[in-house]
């Protein structure tokens, strides 16, 4: 026979349905949203991980400074070094041996006509001939008739033998003391002595590009970078998320994130280069996920770089720069990570070597592994979901502690029953399991719902919310089984032992205690004396204290929902801030980083512009490990930073006079983030090279815009080993316009500076703001809940107070009152607590990410996220009035049951 | 018929401690014959009711022992005084507690699913007169028609004993001659052990066996020669 209980669950549900309808709603919302967020996250990682197989993502890519020639790809795709000792001696000894050739000649040359004029003018003085120009008509004549005979003579002659080998040899030894010289400094910057190098066999193809400005309303001024790549690449292809590829030469495809966001739909007609195109088709390249321009970049820009694809014709009609870049494949898969960081070294040991056999110059190299446009997104996706889902067991907690209060003040009311049934032989586990089931229930209902919500509406949200961030490609649903695991098992887990606990503990007592109703497992010796207040007050501390556990539940609700809206309120305003204050922040207007001190013509690259001031840069990396509580965080990656060598007296970085070697300030971002100080020590180190800096904080500046090191310009030279006259870029107030282009490798502004804060404005922004709202009404169901325990507990009271004489709105003042003071109360210490922990919570986000910017709310916003919940509260209160009006007057007079 | 079915033999009980100390068993013997029905009668604080709750198994002696059926209560673990209680006992009390969200045919199927070899359901409800409230809600019965049902409760379990805690002690004089007359039935009908506390004196007359209580000790032990059926008590 089935337990006769069973049949009060759904009896239980229907009697009570406005309070498991509220749990249910909030089930089904968290329980569907992380399901959403894990569904369109695996999904989105599924789409991404087939993309890299069917668009060919290559494995890495390189840029050459010219066309590299068919034998120059082949010996590259053989993945073996060059002897490049050898080259550069045969070329030397080439240019050598032609060299003393042809001095040799010369000496032949003038010896030979020297001893045929001395010849001559020696029998014309025997003969007694005196005339210079018969004279000259004499040696005219001899060289014409025994200049062959003579060379050859003294050709023969030991002598000229003799001479020539001590010529050759003498070059021979000079070309190889140099070359040797070379080879030792290039064999040790780039380690191409290693005894261990495993050849690496690549497929390689031409991945051309250019960058072109792009006009997306024609009205004449650019609105963007764009990088145009051929419609026939067979390598790093796009998806269509609409339209399709371009056919001919006036069509064009563009990246959909971009067109999104500069307003580009298809047919429209955009300006590349100078050219006009059609829009026919919004793509997404499998190797530019997120819209990086340069790997170095702080943030991808959506709004600033675009990248699209032309026909091969259309490219050729193209004007700017074309950048040849090869992408490549392993001709055999890495096995893992260390394998492929292990190939890619190899081969670009082989790349260094092939293009300098060759005459060519290795422009750029990035193996994919390292790629931020491939990678970010991805490595980001994957952050997502697991703080969604902390939050989701948070929630599912509190909801599992107001689950097991509800149940706690069942089995006080049904005390007697509880001891009927333990008496007639109901064993303590058949009514553990019948407690238990409620809650269970409720979640299994909630976690279907949730999860059908999930794969259908949520996963959309999810899914979408990833649409506005980045360049992705058409998504497929694929079914996930770590969203089934978080969102049913681990929630199920969550309440089943939080309900299991109280249950448990709560029937511990014998069946006689449950028939006398006397639930206490300790007999209190007194009763807690209070002041003498007035009744009233007195009244309202014993309810408080009668319903301790639920305002409990409640602090700890309130606490949690405040720390959530500073989140809401202080990450739209801490955005805002960074993007408001980038100017004050920036300490040059622009900041020129050239490709090298020199132009092509071996001259040091200089200015008119009087606002100039030469700086030195470097980027090293600093480890994101100082403490236990950071170890493990963040990407995985070291955070970047940027070395600046300031001259004496600059007049943009105010740096401390004759600043010791090895000392440095740093920025005021650096020292935020990593929370340093002056005095500390800080190590830095190469990315590539296995090469450390240890430098003393000296000082800070005061510049928000990045994690920078400033030191002074000779000491930079020093420590870098830098010639004296090197430098790497200027500082200036106003534009340079007479640098050529060529040279320059970027151009810091305000704007690249904003771009982190904008991005993520544009990404997140709209979902925070509405996430305020969500909180309201998550405040206002956890607060009603709570509430209307403690009424629900208070039923019979409030009954006996209405017999005795009390009006609703005394009552009401009893039993609102005291939950309105915990929650105004908690709501204030919430948002303090929250403040102060969203800033630490906010420093450990940006650890995960480069750069830093500080969390900031606005004094609105401070009011705001207090006053958002009290209005939660008050319509909950109004709810709660309207309830114990309602409670009969005859409750108090009825039987236990 | 087993004569010794029940044995309480020398069982002690206090509550308190030094001064505020308070015997309320104070060595108590008597047997119980099965299929009897015993009345357990005593004024408030002869220690009636926890007698029934040590022979219920819900409460321990400090000394002595109950045995039922030459098994002792006090040999067994609370798993087993569960399976005890289950097996063997069926719960009558003063204040019927019922299962509020369970109706009346529920009610009583609480106490079918926990017995090994219950009475038909539907018997049971026709038996108790219940049929046209069958599908009502505590709350929309009667005290006595409430009473009712917790008989029901406990006879479906086809109980070796069944306990009854005062259970007239919340109804009026006619409705408590219903009860009565009712558990008389079920100990005559389904062969019941019936114990029954109540400081009801004229209950004595339709017991097999009266146990007068009074101050923790067992002060007369009578057999009824001559029982006089429920309907016909007066007081």
């Amino acid at each position: 026979m089935k337990n006769p209980l069973i049949k009060r669950i759904p009896k239980e549900l229907s009697s009570d349905w406005h309070k498991y309808l509220v749990i249910l709603v909030f089930l089904v919302l968290m329980i569907g949203l992380v399901s959403g967020m894990y569904v369109g996250h695996d999904s989105m990682l599924f789409s991404i991980d087939k993309g890299r197989e069917e668009l060919r993502l290559e494995d890495g890519s390189f840029e050459l400074s010219k066309k590299a020639s068919t034998e120059q790809l082949k010996d590259i795709s053989r993945g073996e070094m060059a002897d490049v000792r050898q080259y550069f001696l045969d070329k030397g000894i080439k240019e050598a041996d032609s060299e003393v050739a042809d001095a040799i000649e010369k000496e032949l040359d003038e010896q030979v006509r020297s001893a045929i004029e001395e010849g001559v003018r020696m029998q014309c003085e025997a003969f007694g001939i005196v005339d210079e120009d018969m004279i000259d008509e004499q040696i005219d004549k001899a060289i014409k008739d025994n200049y062959d005979s003579a060379v050859d003579e003294a050709r023969r002659s030991e002598e000229f033998k003799t001479a020539e080998k001590e010529a050759y040899d003498k070059a021979h030894e000079a070309v190889t003391e140099a070359v040797d010289d070379e080879w030792d400094d290039i064999s040790e910057e780039y380690g191409l002595n290693d005894e261990g190098f495993v050849p690496v066999q690549v497929n390689i193809f031409e991945d051309f590009y250019r960058d072109e400005n792009e006009d997306s309303d024609n009205d004449g001024t650019v609105d963007a970078t764009v990088r145009v790549f051929k419609s026939d690449a067979p390598i790093d292809q796009a998806s269509f998320n609409e339209g399709r590829a371009p056919q001919n030469d006036s069509e064009i495809a563009i990246d959909r994130m971009h067109a999104h966001n500069a307003g580009i739909g298809i047919g429209d007609t955009i300006t590349i280069g100078g050219r006009k195109f059609d829009v026919v088709g919004l793509l997404s390249y499998v190797n530019y996920l997120t819209l990086h321009e340069s790997n170095t970049d702080l943030m991808f820009d959506a709004f600033g770089f675009d990248v699209a694809m032309v026909t091969p014709e259309a490219f050729d009609l193209l004007h700017s720069r074309v950048h040849y870049n090869y992408a490549y494949i392993y001709e055999t898969a890495p096995a893992d990570k260390i394998a492929e960081a292990d190939m890619s070294e190899s081969f670009l040991k082989s790349l260094i070597t092939q293009t300098l056999v060759y005459d060519n110059e290795l422009k750029d190299y990035l193996p994919e592994y390292l790629r931020q446009a491939s990678n970010f997104a991805p490595s980001d996706i994957e952050g997502d979901s697991s703080a969604t889902s902390i939050l989701c067991y948070i929630l599912i907690a509190v909801i599992a502690f107001i689950f097991a209060i509800t149940i706690s003040n069942t089995i006080d009311k049904e005390s007697t029953v509880i001891g009927t049934l333990r008496a007639s032989g109901y064993s303590k586990k058949e009514l553990v399991i019948h407690y238990m089931s409620m809650p269970v229930v409720v979640t299994l209902i909630g976690a279907v719902i949730g999860n059908v919500l999930g794969y259908t509406a949520f996963r959309g949200l999810a899914v979408s919310l990833y649409y506005e961030s980045y360049s992705l490609p058409a998504c497929h649903i694929v079914w996930s089984p770590t969203a089934l695991i978080k969102t049913t098992v681990i929630p199920l887990i969550l309440m089943f032992f939080i309900n299991l606990f109280v249950i448990v503990k709560k029937l511990q007592l014998s069946p006689l205690k449950f028939l006398r109703h006397d639930l206490t497992k300790t007999k209190r010796s007194k009763a807690r004396r209070l002041p003498a207040w007035s009744f009233m007050k007195r009244f309202r501390l014993r309810i408080l204290f009668q319903n301790m556990p639920s305002y409990v539940i409640l602090i700890f609700g309130v606490i949690f929902i405040e720390l959530m809206m500073c989140f809401a309120f202080g990450l739209p305003d801490s955005l805002d801030n960074y993007g408001s204050k980038a100017h004050e922040m920036i300490f040059a207007d622009y900041q020129y980083m050239l490709m090298g001190y020199k132009d092509s013509d071996n001259e040091v690259i200089e200015t008119s512009e009087d606002s100039a001031e030469r700086f030195s840069c470097k980027t090293l990396l600093y480890p994101k490990k100082t403490g236990s509580m950071r170890q493990g965080m963040g990407s995985g990656g070291d955070e970047s930073v940027t070395v600046y060598g300031i001259i004496p007296d600059s007049s943009y970085v105010d740096l401390p006079r004759d600043l010791p070697k090895n000392h440095v300030c740093l920025s005021s971002a650096f020292m935020k983030k990593f929370g340093l100080k002056a005095g500390d020590k800080i190590t830095l180190h190469e990315e590539y090279e296995n090469k450390s800096y240890e430098f003393l904080v000296d000082d800070v500046i005061d510049y928000d815009g990045s994690i920078a090191v400033f030191m002074d310009n000779a000491g930079f030279n020093e420590t870098f080993d830098k010639k004296d006259e090197e430098f790497m870029g200027y500082f200036s107030r106003n534009e340079i316009t007479d640098i050529d282009e060529q040279d320059i490798a970027t151009v810091i502004t305000a704007e690249d500076i904003t771009k982190v804060a904008s991005q993520l404005n544009h990404s997140i922004g709209g979902i925070v703001r509405a996430f305020k709202y969500v909180l309201v009404v998550l405040a206002a169901a956890l607060i009603y809940l709570l509430a209307k325990i403690i009424i629900e507990r208070n039923e019979r009271s409030i009954s006996m107070a209405k017999i005795l004489g009390f009006t609703n709105r005394e009552i009401g003042s009893l039993y609102i009152i005291p939950t309105a003071i915990v929650v105004t109360i908690c709501a204030a210490c919430g948002f303090v607590a929250g403040y102060f922990l969203m800033m630490e919570v906010f420093k450990i986000f940006m650890l995960q990410m480069d750069g830093y910017f500080s969390y900031y709310m606005t004094k609105a916003s401070m009011v705001l996220s207090v006053l958002y919940l009290l209005i939660g509260y008050l319509s909950v209160s109004v709810v709660d009035y309207i309830r114990i009006k309602r409670i009969p007057l005859d409750e108090a007079l009825k039987n236990v049951e | 018929m087993n004569e010794n079915f029940l044995v309480i033999h020398d069982l002690k009980k206090s509550f308190g401690q030094g001064e505020a100390r308070q015997d309320v068993l104070r060595g108590m013997d008597f047997t119980v014959k099965q299929g009897e029905f015993c009345v357990l009668l005593g004024p408030s604080g002869s220690g009636k009711s926890t007698l029934l709750n040590i022979i219920g198994g819900i409460d321990t002696p400090d000394s002595g022992f109950v045995s039922i059926n030459g098994d002792k209560l006090e040999d067994m673990n609370e798993k087993q005084l569960t399976m005890y209680r289950r097996r063997h006992l069926g719960y009558v009390f003063q204040m019927y507690n019922l299962i509020p969200n369970l109706n009346v045919k529920e009610n009583i199927e609480v106490g079918a699913y926990l017995s090994d070899d219950p009475l038909d359901v539907e018997e049971v409800i026709t038996t108790l007169g219940l049929q046209d409230h069958k599908y009502k809600y505590p709350n929309q019965l009667s005290g006595g028609q409430q009473q009712r049902v917790s008989i029901g409760r406990a006879v479906v379990k086809n109980p070796d004993i069944l306990m009854c805690d005062e259970p007239t002690g919340a109804l009026d004089y006619k409705t408590s001659k219903e009860i009565l007359s009712l558990i008389g039935d079920c100990n005559s009908r389904y062969g019941s052990t019936v114990i029954m506390v109540t400081h009801n004196e004229a209950i004595r007359h339709m017991a097999d066996h009266v146990i007068k209580l009074r101050d923790g000790i067992v002060r007369h032990n009578d057999i009824n020669e001559v029982k006089t059926p429920a309907d016909e008590l007066e007081w």
